[in-house]
């Protein structure tokens, strides 16, 4: 089976007053047909810039796409004409927002902006596409969908406006939805409600989803399988349950053992110390010797690649060296 | 041990503006006859969704928002009695934690005057102690001295949230509010924050109030947990007891819901317990309980009677 997204030694750089600074370096994933992958990563990784690369939404300037190729189902995005792209954004590929609140228009109804996205992309009338908007609304499980429609954004609670969010990303029926950290606003049980929204409309639509996330256990919720990405590039990527039991980068350990589980509480939570470099101060070596309690001469001399080395691929030379 | 705070039927009513001219104002009850001890030393976290009042019960108990009936006695005085005079004196006892990091830090002022200025405020020392003072909580937080003098932008979310702790802990408070102090953060950082938090309870003998909408963070630094919905508390408990034997379904829910590293996409799992929609309006509350309509377990009795808090669970049908 042919991946339905494919990257490839993506590079992205922006200008910033610091100079050019490198904020995805040579990065390769891939989604296949109808699973989910999860990109799991601190702020400042290059989570986001990802996705925005994939929907051609960086800015340029000051970002610039340096080199790589971004293929969705076999076609080249990487310097497609912006008609193309457009055509592409809410059709094939669509994206839910943090921020459910900031990502819709407060000035016309949720209805409204649904039927919005579908006459863009489909050859419909206003009556059919309010039509299809209420029927949306009534999948993603809001209830009074006919009457919601002529609701505003901000008589919505934030679960509601996300799954709003949601009716329109697939308004289309996209192949590749992306969903960039969709729960960090909502409380635990929405989240656990858009969680399991998601897994719904993956299975009934068989939309492939790329799920941005900094939280190991929506990983574990929702995740086929992982890339782990460390200021830009990724650092490791497996299955999802490979990746949780059996960590090779130290950076993919600490982030599961520093969640505070439910279970019994012993002691002290395992921490990284430190923070993800600013971009423009990153050195030779693994970005992340700094903050890593195994770093030696080596790591902070040579960049690791990201290699199998037994297990599943890790860029770590302690799993190269097998002294972790 | 000694009880640090004794919250008694604590009652926060916001007055709503008029449908129409003359017509009666009404009301919405935030907070509604919430009663909690927390004893000296211990932390007691308050849990629910955002809506349920956890924040005003709080800040009401602290007097920063108008509460509209209760008592709130800390060491045996009643806050809410007290003179203004007398209660800016009370304020060096009681400190805050904000959620945001970055709104909650004066982005003009550098953080060394920003640590000092409770100091400043409340007349403490003399200005070498003050600087002195200053260093020496830079030194706990994990801070290092050479950045006093930067300004909070330069500073990541989670050094900026130890800024806020330092600014907290100048006056010897007893009594620290921690309001969602790791929810704006990395999971990476959150943890670097929590043990900081748990360190210092220990070390300095503080007492948290944690409010929090993360099980997983509260079980992590509380004792004892409170649990609200729609401005009641509907179950509380010491952190084993709720976790091991949760006894109301919305904690039971709330529990089912929290993400955990067992529930895997790849075995299929389904939640237990799944509670859908969202909680009903604080303006006209149910007659009954308030979870009943999200309620598996409710029947006809939870429509009609609202439960009292009797062995730390209001509800008809527990466990």
């Amino acid at each position: 089976m042919s991946p339905l997204l494919e990257i490839n030694d993506l590079a992205v750089t922006f200008a910033t007053r610091h100079g050019e600074v490198t904020a995805l370096d040579s990065v390769s994933l891939h989604v296949n047909e109808g699973e989910t992958l999860g990109i799991v990563g601190e702020s400042g990784c290059g989570k986001s810039i990802t996705a925005l690369s994939v929907m051609g939404l960086i800015p340029q300037p000051p970002g610039r796409i340096k080199a790589g190729s971004i293929k969705l189902a076999g076609e080249e995005f990487v310097g497609a004409p912006q008609a193309r792209l457009r055509q592409m954004r809410g059709g094939e590929a669509a994206m839910i927002f943090q921020e459910p609140m900031t990502s819709l228009n407060p000035v016309f109804t949720v209805g409204a902006q649904i039927a919005e996205a579908i006459m863009l992309h489909q050859n419909t009338t206003r009556d059919q596409a309010m039509k299809d908007a209420v029927a949306l609304l009534d999948r993603v499980g809001i209830p009074e969908p006919d009457k919601r429609a002529r609701d505003y954004p901000h008589q919505l609670s934030g679960g509601m406006r996300q799954r709003v969010m949601i009716a329109m990303a697939v308004s289309c029926r996209p192949k590749l939805l992306i969903a960039d950290e969709p729960t960090t606003a909502l409380d635990v049980t929405v989240q656990a409600q858009i969680f399991d929204l998601l897994n719904e409309i993956q299975r009934d639509f068989g939309a492939a989803i790329l799920l941005i996330t900094h939280d190991m256990g929506a990983i574990a919720e929702m995740a086929d399988r992982v890339s782990v990405m460390y200021a830009g590039r990724v650092i490791e990527t497996a299955t999802a349950d490979a990746v949780l039991d059996t960590p090779q980068h130290p950076y993919a350990r600490g982030l599961i053992d520093c969640i505070p589980a439910l279970g019994k509480a012993d002691g002290g939570l395992k921490e990284i110390p430190g923070v993800v470099p600013p971009l423009h101060l990153l050195g030779d070596g693994c970005a992340f010797a700094a903050r890593c309690a195994h770093a030696d001469a080596r790591c902070l001399r040579e960049k690791p690649a990201l290699l199998d080395h037994g297990h599943h691929p890790a860029a770590c030379h302690g799993v190269e060296e097998a002294r972790l | 041990m000694t009880t640090l705070l004794d919250v008694q039927d604590l009652t926060v009513r916001f007055a709503l503006p008029r449908p129409r001219m003359f017509a009666p104002r009404p009301h919405l009850e935030a907070v509604r006859a919430v009663s909690f001890t927390l004893e000296k030393g211990r932390a007691l976290g308050i849990v629910g969704e955002s809506g349920s009042g956890k924040t005003t019960a709080a800040m009401a108990a602290i007097r920063l928002t108008q509460s509209t009936s209760g008592k709130v006695l800390f060491e045996g005085d009643d806050l809410l009695g007290l003179s203004d005079e007398d209660m800016r004196a009370r304020r060096r006892d009681v400190q805050l934690i904000f959620q945001d990091p970055y709104s909650s830090l004066n982005p003009r002022a550098r953080v060394g005057d920003i640590v000092r200025e409770p100091l400043d405020l409340l007349d403490i020392g003399t200005p070498a102690d003050r600087m002195d003072r200053v260093r020496e909580l830079f030194a706990l937080v994990g801070l290092r001295e050479d950045q006093l003098s930067l300004f909070p932008h330069q500073f990541s979310g989670g050094q900026r949230q130890r800024i806020s702790i330092a600014r907290a802990l100048t006056t010897n408070p007893k009594l620290l509010v921690c309001d969602e102090p790791v929810s704006a953060l990395d999971v990476a950082i959150q943890a670097q924050i929590l043990n900081l938090l748990a360190k210092l309870k220990r070390d300095l003998g503080l007492s948290y109030l944690f409010i929090s909408h993360d099980l997983g963070v509260v079980r992590h630094v509380c004792d004892d947990v409170a649990v609200m919905y729609l401005g009641k508390i509907v179950e509380q408990a010491p952190v084993e007891q709720l976790f091991d034997a949760p006894q109301h379904p919305y904690t039971q829910a709330l529990l089912s819901a929290a993400p955990s590293l067992k529930r895997r996409k790849s075995q299929g799992y389904t939640r237990p317990l799944n509670i859908s929609g969202d909680p009903p309006s604080p303006i006209n509350p149910p007659l009954g309980c308030a979870f009943a309509q999200r309620c598996p377990k409710a029947a006809a009795l939870c429509i009609e009677k609202r439960p009292q808090l009797e062995n730390g669970v209001a509800c008809h049908f527990p466990g």
